[in-house]
């Protein structure tokens, strides 16, 4: 390829990446050091928007909070996606049908899709779940009160953040499914391997790269869970069941004050965050694709 | 191990399926952005512009408020004038709001906003003051109608900013047939109220007689205001310097919404108003206390089956004697400081949506601000009238604002009871102190 014809390709990609990604984030880095009100120039105050976050105890809160989501809802999906995509992995003529049906919970908008799910538990709109299940258990469930104690409230998000983002990790996982080697596993199969072992050393092996790259994906995505805590933790703040993300929109744009300074260094300790929770990930993709 | 030709047809299949139906889903959507093509025609006659001139209106979409914006495109666009209107949440509203008056170029041409904020961003000078233009208009669009109250609570300083279209006030409904079949009468105060929900539970009609908006991220802070104008007191003193939360005033609010906790779901602190309305329609609840817009929506067969069984009052007292449980906000349209459109057009768009004749079709949808209008159509308007004239006065300062948020989360943790009485008084005291200190 010639350096024009380069140049000509890369282009428009740099500048999508100039505008939409690198002055954001300028602005952001340079609003986290300022008093930001919409329209009107900002006016330098140090370090003092850091200062006011990290002594914030709601931050702290907010990070454990969104950790522990992470992670609850990463290995879930980890093992489950890995499952489901074994198990559609067999089908025949069904896969296209089957795969279509698991994937809408992925395409539908979250906050849509959030608003639906807190029907299930809203006895309001007729709390189908508690229902259910109190029949079949004859009320053990009882009356959780989904929405209002802390506990309660974090399974059912966790629970919807895992219903659109499985299908995705199970999608990942099925195409590496489709690359391991059938002679290989034919291979294992004749040294007397049972399935299990079939799964755990031949084929788990096999896609550590894909498995890699979901554990990426979902760091990043869990890490910025926003729009399902609307409709589905409506007293997340009192809860100490905030999101990063939802404590930056909180502090920018919902409370009186409309701090964007402040939101803006708490996005910028938000970037340091994935960031260092990713290096492990990255450093392995990097060595991976050097290795191949 | 790829995918064999069969199964990628399908995939593909699968693909083009979704994908046709998301557009025609998308498609349902446009060309119906409001109800304007249903709308109530009235006259609209502003001097055409030389040059083909868009108004964008920003109001949120709601049974009353609907009328006034859909009246307002579809009697106004016409010769070079397009008004548009976009459906938006209140929420949404609220953040547009703060966006398009940050800068010295808006988006928006007419912005819809209520007494609870005409004096903050009155003081700020983000509105254009509207006497003059009253005065020009006063006789056209029979203005002087407008309530001279309302006008007062959209205006600050002594200057009109925003021009009233209805008023939304604390409206109690409540089962009339409950009522009558445990021989209940409307509660006048919050004591009546507590005996009235403990004999519905006694009865065995109703487990949680009470729903009230008490979302503990937004709708508690009106509670808790109401509270505490009932019983005399507003969020700041007279001298504009010291918050009230300290008060012993402020201490009783907390325990009299307290006290209502037993007759209410576990989950009241998740209800906005539309849950509320839910309650009543399920008939999960027999008393609520809402605005006066939302009211209308409870009577129409579509909604519920239990229709017919709703009947209204004004809202009781905290104590006997006192103010009602009130909260009176007046919703009207304002001029943003930095439309590029001629303000002359803009006003004369937004008095034909509150004309006389606009103001008639919105009943009983809404409560209009016109006087003399005959609101025998709507079955809320008496009790909204008596929750009128005992609503405590507004508390019309800039303040206001920035306080209920500096304060909301922590109203809903007292209740929540994570945090106690003295200990949340004296957070909020500390958080106005804040406001008031950098306003």
């Amino acid at each position: 390829m010639r350096r024009r014809e380069f140049w000509l390709l890369v282009t428009p990609s740099v500048i999508v990446m100039f505008g939409f990604m690198l002055v954001p984030l300028y602005r952001t880095v340079r609003w986290s050091f300022e008093k930001v009100e919409y329209g009107t120039p900002g006016t330098s105050v140090g370090l003092a928007n850091y200062t006011g976050a990290l002594t914030d105890p709601r931050l702290g809160r907010a990070v454990l909070f969104t950790l522990g989501l992470t992670v609850v809802v990463t290995a879930f999906c980890l093992v489950f996606g890995y499952i489901l995509a074994s198990l559609v992995n067999q089908l025949r003529r069904a896969r296209p049908l089957v795969l279509g049906l698991l994937l809408v919970p992925y395409v539908l908008p979250h906050v849509v899709g959030g608003v639906a799910f807190s029907w299930l538990f809203d006895t309001n709109f007729g709390g189908i779940f508690n229902y259910v299940v109190n029949g079949i258990t004859g009320g053990a469930l009882g009356d959780p009160l989904w929405f209002t104690d802390a506990w309660p409230n974090r399974v059912i998000v966790a629970l919807n953040v895992v219903w659109y983002m499985l299908p995705f990790a199970m999608l990942m996982i099925l195409a590496g499914l489709q690359g391991v080697s059938t002679e290989t596993l034919e291979a294992a199969e004749i040294d007397g391997a049972s399935p299990l072992q079939r799964h755990l050393y031949v084929i788990v092996p096999s896609i550590r790269g894909v498995l890699g790259f979901v554990l990426l994906i979902f760091t990043m995505d869990v890490l910025r869970v926003f729009d399902s805590l609307i409709p589905l933790s409506p007293q997340a703040v009192t809860l100490g069941n905030e999101s990063i993300m939802l404590y930056i929109y909180n502090v920018a744009f919902r409370e009186g004050a409309v701090n964007l300074g402040l939101g803006s260094a708490i996005s910028v300790l938000t970037i340091v965050l994935i960031l260092v929770l990713l290096y492990p990930s990255i450093r392995n993709l990097v060595r991976e694709a050097r290795a191949a | 191990m790829r995918l064999k030709s069969p199964t990628r047809r399908s995939a593909r299949l699968l693909a083009v399926g979704l994908l046709a139906t998301s557009l025609a889903l998308t498609a349902c959507g446009a060309g119906s952005r409001t109800g304007a093509a249903t709308a109530t025609k009235v006259a609209c006659d502003f001097t055409n512009p030389a040059q083909p001139t868009t108004v964008n209106v920003l109001a949120y979409n709601s049974s009353a408020v609907d009328p006034y914006s859909n009246t307002m495109v579809s009697s106004c666009t016409h010769d070079n004038v397009t008004v548009k209107h976009d459906p938006i949440d209140f929420a949404g509203q609220v953040q547009k709001t703060t966006a398009t008056l940050g800068g010295d170029s808006g988006t928006y041409d007419i912005i819809e906003t209520y007494s609870f904020v005409v004096p903050d961003y009155a003081s700020r000078n983000k509105l254009v003051a509207l006497d003059d233009l009253f005065a020009k208009h006063q006789a056209t669009y029979k203005l002087d109608a407008i309530d001279k109250s309302l006008r007062d609570a959209m205006s600050y300083n002594g200057k009109l900013y925003g021009l009233p279209m209805q008023t939304q006030v604390l409206t109690m409904v409540y089962r009339k047939d409950l009522f009558a079949k445990n021989n209940l009468t409307p509660p006048t105060t919050f004591a009546e109220l507590r005996d009235d929900a403990k004999k519905l539970q006694d009865s065995g009609d109703m487990k949680y007689p009470i729903a009230l908006p008490w979302s503990a991220s937004a709708d508690i802070s009106t509670a808790y205001k109401a509270t505490l104008n009932s019983l005399g007191k507003n969020f700041v003193a007279d001298d504009g310097k010291t918050p009230n939360f300290t008060t012993p005033e402020s201490t009783k609010a907390f325990e009299e919404m307290k006290s209502l906790l037993p007759y209410m779901d576990p989950q009241v602190t998740t209800f906005d108003q539309p849950k509320v309305q839910q309650q009543l329609y399920n008939g999960s609840a027999a008393i609520g206390i809402m605005f006066s817009g939302r009211m209308n929506d409870l009577v129409q067969q579509k909604n519920t089956k239990l229709y017919d069984q709703f009947a209204f009052a004004a809202p009781p007292s905290v104590e006997k004697g006192g103010k009602q449980y009130g909260a009176l906000s007046v919703d009207g349209w304002s001029i943003p400081f930095n439309t590029k459109v001629d303000q002359d057009l803009l006003f004369q768009v937004i008095a034909a949506s509150v004309s006389e004749d606009a103001s008639k079709a919105s009943i009983p949808a809404a409560f209009p601000a016109r006087t003399g209008l005959d609101q025998s159509a709507s079955p809320y308007a008496a009790a909204a009238e008596a929750a009128i004239k005992g609503a405590p006065p507004a508390e019309a300062k800039p303040w206001v604002p920035p306080i209920t948020s500096a304060t909301t989360d922590i109203i809903g943790s007292v209740i929540l009871g994570k945090t106690s009485v003295a200990d949340g008084t004296q957070q909020m005291q500390a958080a106005a102190e804040k406001v008031l200190a950098g306003s």
